[in-house]
């Protein structure tokens, strides 16, 4: 699909990275709002204080006074990535900024990827150049209970470095759970549980039913009058995973061979949870089981290296298969322990759609469905009045190789515009 | 979509070399016999402008002709296949590669591209440890790569030589291109320094260019007392003495020699001009590998006319040396007149993406036409192989790729891969086109709803 490419940027109004947030007509030649309706053609965006004031569609539009116009052959809503390490695993890979796993106990439900954030991380601003304005940045696949995930903008508003508050969508988003080869593999090679995948499963279904023995325990006390003599002891890890067995916060259980994907459906199951799954590389062989479960999958990035027996099964064509099964997907781009340091879901939701996806069936996995499934449709995925005004300006189709972004907006703000 | 299912493993191949023994196509990698001439589709020879609706007429593993429709006589008896709509370009060479070597999947006991026992191993030969059946050679065709450098690892100085092959055959001696003696390994910057953790040397860039210059110091000592040997003994000296061959020095002063290429593993600017000094001390070729800083020396580059095969990756990071990756790097090589490869690195990048490789150099500024011979003719003279590969031109071997529409074009498939006339790769086949999408395994794995149960 190749149409006309417009190499220039129009910015009417003096214009950088940085600037207070402004109001901004974005017009295109084909606007994928990737809410309902018809896709692709001419239209306007109006953006006022870092939200979508108005969408109009049809051609020759004319921007109202006061607005900076910025104009590009193609306009999406900002790339969702639906799990991954960037912020807490950082770019030069080494100790000092690697904050992802926390490889010391199998349970660190007690952790937050929050704590761990850095909002200045290179990687975020990468992310942002090519289009992806939300993340949700998980911890890594080493514990079997990795801890809380938490959902951010990949920039800030304002000139001045973000703090991680500023940046979060929502601090707190799901319980992360690993299954497979890495949990075992770690602990295994200290001698520690789990070295199989019966103990990873085993500490998980225990550390639940104990998450609702201790919501049992708090529940009886306060009906018995709270007495505080007899309160019982808290425990942040049990505390933590009350909301999960509650299913009040999602659980991610990230798996990759089918049989540990299977695994996973049967612990969510068990225990009634609201959960996800994630990078799911054999999803497509078990995609059935999926369905009937009725859990919504994160899909890893297929052109990730083989790096283990469990990853090597991995297909192109995964996505399309699991999407052709009716079971909604979003894309991921999970963790990377060398180079590249990070996946970008552009590139994968491309790839996506050259192997079995329409380019708009492919583009929904990266905004409208990841909003969905991530429970974020009411604030981005999608452009429509309202919602932030997170846009991604492209000279050409947005899957092209040789495409490129020539401006990122992320709160209603520029944070990132090509320079030629 | 039901696929045949075989054992897996070496069962499997003996299985297939059974089936196959009965065709003669696939019964040897030998050059294919019969003409064979691809029409109407549009051919990129590289050698010269595109072809609108071309014509490549292929005979006895070679290129016979190639040009514009009705220009060209295509031989009485030829096979003919429709290639309208299409694209006919030359099988791609990947200057930077190790598979079959570092076989799939990642496993601890199918790395064989890093001998860690010593910095200095120019005695080794890739060849001694390459799988003719990983998995990923046949990716590496489903991607349209015809030939490849497969080389050692960068955990080493000198990590040993490295093997110019075709992907076919099932042996590395048939694998390997004849006369071509392959190039060596070299490494500076990050990798190398992994020996400090071991108290043994280089844990500094500084002892890798010592370590370096003594081998070269080395081997040319050892090429002098054979000189001396050898004249002394032409001339009738019965008591010159002969001295001790010596494996690990033989391909040192091959490259010495400049029968053999040093490709050198080299991100950081500083490190570049390292690996530079070196080569303007001992005088041998050089080709500067992934080259993530290039273009802050580009001028040192562009005046000594050193090539660069350059590694792309979708993020910057990972390590240090590869923080300041830029896109932009292989175009601005490129208007300073210097030759750029795009190479996979494999299993960095997997080679079914190789394209997607020089598209999105094309993506950072690189010409397209500079990125179509980063993927032929460029890397294949990094090879010594230009004369032979590289350019659909008569004479030339016939390897070349068929693919679905434009080069550079996420929505475009490799569809034939062939190499010296025969077929190697065929989408429409569902076993072919499970290595072109799926894992290693994929062949042999079935959907859960096949299998029975659920």
């Amino acid at each position: 699909m190749r149409t006309l490419r417009w190499f220039t940027l129009l910015l009417c109004v003096a214009s950088a990275p940085g600037l207070p947030v402004q109001n901004i007509a974005v017009l295109t030649d084909h606007l994928y709002t990737m809410a309902d309706g018809a896709q692709g053609g001419p239209g306007m965006v109006l953006i006022r204080d870092g939200k979508i004031e108005a969408v109009r569609p049809g051609p020759h539009q004319s921007s109202p006074d006061g607005y900076t116009v910025l104009k590009a052959a193609f306009v999406t809503p900002g790339l969702i990535d639906t799990d991954t390490t960037a912020g807490i695993s950082g770019a030069f890979n080494i100790p000092a900024d690697q904050d992802q796993d926390e490889a010391t106990d199998p349970n660190t439900a007690d952790v937050r990827t929050l704590d761990s954030f850095n909002p200045n991380e290179r990687l975020l601003k990468v992310l942002n150049q090519y289009g992806v304005t939300t993340v949700q940045s998980a911890p890594g696949p080493r514990n079997p209970i990795a801890g809380r995930a938490g959902i951010f903008k990949t920039a800030g508003i304002g000139s001045t470095p973000a703090t991680v508050e500023q940046l979060a969508v929502r601090e707190e988003s799901a319980m992360v759970f690993n299954l497979g080869e890495t949990p075992k593999i770690t602990y295994g090679k200290k001698e520690k549980a789990p070295t199989t995948r019966m103990k990873t499963a085993e500490i998980i279904r225990h550390e639940l039913s104990d998450a609702k023995g201790y919501e049992e325990k708090w529940d009886k006390w306060k009906k018995d009058g709270a007495d505080v003599s007899k309160q019982p002891s808290r425990d942040m890890k049990l505390d933590a995973l009350v909301p999960v067995v509650d299913g009040k916060l999602p659980a991610i259980f990230n798996a990759y061979r089918a049989d540990d994907i299977d695994t996973a459906i049967r612990i969510g199951t068990e225990f009634h949870l609201r959960y996800l799954l994630a990078s799911v590389t054999e999803g497509y062989l078990i995609a059935d089981p999926i369905r009937r479960a009725g859990v919504p999958c994160l899909a890893g990035p297929v052109m990730q290296r083989f790096e283990s027996l469990e990853t090597a099964n991995a297909t192109f064509e995964n996505p399309a298969i699991l999407k052709r099964a009716g079971i909604p997907v979003a894309l991921m781009t999970g963790y990377e322990s060398y180079v590249p340091k990070n996946r970008i879901v552009l590139f994968e939701a491309g790839v996506a759609a050259a192997n079995g996806l329409s380019m708009e069936e492919a583009l929904r996995m990266v905004t409208s469905d990841a909003a969905k499934i991530l429970g974020l449709d009411d604030r981005v995925g999608s452009l429509a009045p309202g919602k932030d005004a997170d846009i991604a300006l492209f000279d050409g189709d947005p899957f092209e190789y040789t495409s490129h972004i020539v401006a990122v907006l992320t709160s209603g703000q520029l944070s990132y515009q090509r320079s030629k | 979509m039901r696929f045949r299912t075989l054992p897996s493993g070496r069962s499997a191949r003996c299985i297939g070399a059974l089936i196959c023994a009965s065709i003669a196509v696939c019964a040897q990698p030998s050059a294919g016999q019969a003409t064979l001439a691809i029409r109407g589709g549009r051919v990129y020879p590289i050698s010269g402008p595109p072809i609108g609706h071309g014509v490549l007429v292929v005979a006895n593993g070679k290129i016979v002709a190639v040009g514009e429709e009705g220009k060209i006589k295509i031989p009485r008896g030829a096979t003919v296949e429709d290639a309208t709509g299409k694209i006919v370009m030359p099988g791609i060479v990947d200057s930077h590669s190790h598979i079959g070597i570092i076989a799939n999947p990642l496993a601890e006991d199918s790395g064989d591209a890093n001998e860690s026992s010593g910095p200095i191993e120019p005695g080794l030969r890739a060849m001694d440890a390459i799988d003719p059946a990983d998995p990923n050679i046949r990716m590496a065709t489903a991607g349209g790569i015809t030939t490849a450098n497969i080389m050692p690892g960068s955990g080493n100085v000198m990590g040993g030589q490295t093997a110019y092959v075709k992907l076919r055959g099932n042996t590395i001696e048939q694998m390997l291109i004849p006369g071509a003696i392959g190039g060596m390994k070299m490494a500076n910057g990050e990798n190398p320094k992994h020996y400090g953790a071991k108290d043994k040397a280089p844990m500094t860039r500084m002892e890798e260019a010592a370590l370096a210059r003594g081998i070269y110091e080395k081997a040319a000592q050892y090429r002098a007392k054979w000189e001396a040997y050898n004249k002394a003994s032409a001339a009738g000296d019965k008591t010159a003495k002969q001295p001790d061959r010596d494996l690990d020095l033989e391909p040192v002063v091959e490259v010495l020699e400049g029968k053999r290429t040093v490709h050198n593993h080299t991100h950081r600017a500083d490190d570049i001009m390292t690996a530079l000094r070196l080569s303007d001390e001992f005088h041998y070729h050089l080709v500067v590998q992934h080259g993530t800083e290039s273009c802050l020396v580009v001028d040192e580059l562009a005046k000594r006319h050193i090539p660069v095969s350059f590694t792309i990756v979708d993020s910057l990071g990972g390590k240090f040396e590869t923080i300041n990756l830029d896109l932009g790097c292989p175009g601005t090589l490129e208007k300073a007149g210097i030759k750029v490869a795009l190479n996979t690195d494999d299993p960095i990048t997997s080679s079914r993406l190789i394209i997607r490789q020089a598209a999105l150099a094309v993506r950072g500024g690189m010409s397209e036409e500079a990125a179509l011979k980063g993927l032929t003719i460029y890397p294949a003279e990094m090879l010594d192989l230009g004369n032979r590969v590289g350019t659909l031109e008569p004479g030339k071997d016939a390897d070349f790729i068929v693919l679905s529409g434009p080069p550079f074009s996420v929505y475009s498939h490799v569809l034939e891969t062939w190499i010296e006339g025969q077929k190697v790769f065929d989408r429409s086949n569902p076993q072919d086109l499970r290595y072109a999408t799926g894992g290693f395994g994929v062949a042999d794995r079935l959907p859960a709803s096949s299998r029975g149960g659920n």
